[in-house]
């Protein structure tokens, strides 16, 4: 499945309103803000439809899941956005997990867990808020937000280490840029392991560079330790070859439409995450050229000077840090 | 005390608002602390052990309360069992600190939950540490929990 879906979900009482983008959404948050109340009402508009009192708008069909046969339930639905309470202890399976890869649903998950088997996305975590009276009538009106602010802006922070969730053509782009700088560039090794490594040189200043199209699971515990810690930067470009093709340095057939609006072009069943079809995407684009893209091994000419500031750019506030 | 135990644990109640809809018993819900709970959390009055006053909802019954609220009062009122405190926003989490110093209760969290900027007492049992502020539990069940 790929594009976004507006839902609308309301009844006497309460109206939902908002847009899922990608394959996998996380709702989290406070207690008491309607997350179950949301997860009822989309089942027993399935179950019942009209009839139930509820009113439900979107393109695609609603379904929930749950309990111990969502297995067999879940290979019947396709095109669907499916929605799974807390309390599903399948959730965090790997059985799960592997279900979601291969799939053309999206799903919105109500949890608080990690979920470090699904990569989704920093983007797509969400609360729930009140937002007053819908139309001046009793009915609530609860919306989405961000759940987890930004923290790539954090005043003066001398820049000691810049700490690279990749360990291959990432890494090698901030380390090739780091020569001569009074800061060095180490590899995480991957997500899991930044909050220790971020733990361990948190008393100097750390940037932390990591995709955010798949570093969900991490956001929670990452959030606390910069909470407790101003000296480190969190910067989450969807991914290091998003930076490259968001740049100009690539050009490409519709590649400013796939950047705007992502969602229509990423197939789910085809790509878990985001930053797995960035990837392809770059590599195919610069197939053949002198920009020739491999994601084992930095292809030299993004060091060079007037391509690695074009990417460097990108990054926003980041490039007086890196100066 | 509160203790906490990060991660999985089989023995922990993973799903406590279903342990609460089939075990509750009326003064559960009249007890004065369950009712500060229901107030501060839900937003709700207990107008009696069978009949809540929500400000979206309506009238509910207890069965209708929130998950986090259905697990603070499990957590209160059956302090022999774990359950998966995880099902509980951080706006419970002052709650559990409150439980915690009126009795000895073990709760098993899957994640990160913000005890907020004051000080409070608990034993990770994972390490067998005990932790007064955010900044000492972070680094200990960070390592453990996403």
């Amino acid at each position: 499945m790929k594009g976004s879906y507006r839902v609308i979900v309301s009844n006497s009482n309460v109206r939902y309103d908002f847009v899922i983008r990608r394959n996998i959404t996380i709702i989290r948050g406070d207690s008491a803000t309607g997350k179950t109340t949301l997860i009822e009402m989309i089942g027993e508009f399935y179950e019942t439809g009209a009839d139930s009192g509820i009113n439900l708008r979107c393109d695609r069909p609603c379904r929930t899941l749950g309990g111990k046969d969502w297995k067999p339930l879940l290979s019947l639905l396709h095109e669907t956005i499916i929605f799974i309470d807390e309390g599903n202890a399948f959730l965090h399976s790997t059985e799960f997990a592997e279900a979601v890869r291969d799939s053309d649903n999206y799903y919105v998950l109500v949890t608080r867990e990690g979920l470090p088997n699904l990569p989704y996305s920093v983007e797509e975590i969400y609360g729930i808020r009140y937002s007053g009276k819908y139309a001046g009538l009793k009915q609530v009106f609860n919306e989405f937000y961000h759940i987890y602010g930004r923290f790539d802006d954090r005043g003066s922070v001398h820049l000691a280490r810049i700490l690279v969730e990749d360990s291959n053509s990432g890494f090698e782009f901030f380390e090739g840029l780091s020569a001569g700088k009074d800061y060095n560039v180490v590899s995480a090794g991957g997500k899991s392991n930044i909050f220790a490594r971020a733990w361990q040189y948190a008393d100097s200043g750390v940037l932390i560079i990591a995709d955010g199209a798949a570093f969900g699971s991490e956001m929670d515990r990452i959030t606390k330790l910069l909470q407790q810690k101003p000296n480190i930067i969190l910067y989450l470009p969807e991914s290091f070859e998003w930076l490259i093709l968001k740049s100009g340095v690539v050009k490409a057939e519709g590649l400013n439409d796939i950047l705007d609006a992502p969602e229509n072009y990423i197939e789910s069943s085809r790509y878990f995450s985001w930053e797995r079809f960035f990837t392809a995407f770059l590599v195919e684009a610069t197939l053949g050229s002198h920009l020739k893209y491999s994601k084992k091994r930095l292809n030299p000419v993004y060091l060079h000077e007037n391509t690695a500031s074009k990417i460097v750019a990108v990054m926003d506030g980041l490039m007086d840090f890196m100066q | 005390m509160l203790s906490i135990y990060y991660g999985d644990m089989p023995e922990a109640i993973y799903n406590p608002a279903i342990y609460f809809k089939n075990t509750y018993t009326d003064d559960w819900i009249t007890d004065e602390l369950s009712k500060a709970m229901i107030q501060d959390v839900d937003k709700s009055v207990v107008l009696g052990p069978r009949v809540i006053d929500s400000p979206v909802l309506g009238g509910i019954s207890p069965r209708e309360l929130s998950g986090g609220v259905k697990t603070l009062i499990a957590i209160y009122k059956v302090p022999d069992r774990i359950f998966n405190a995880s099902a509980c926003g951080d706006n419970c989490a002052k709650w559990i600190i409150k439980i915690g110093a009126l009795q000895d209760i073990t709760i098993n969290l899957r994640h990160l939950m913000d005890f907020g900027e004051g000080e409070f007492t608990a034993r990770i049992l994972n390490t067998d540490q005990i932790v007064h502020t955010m900044g000492e539990l972070v680094p200990i069940a960070g390592m453990i929990v996403r």
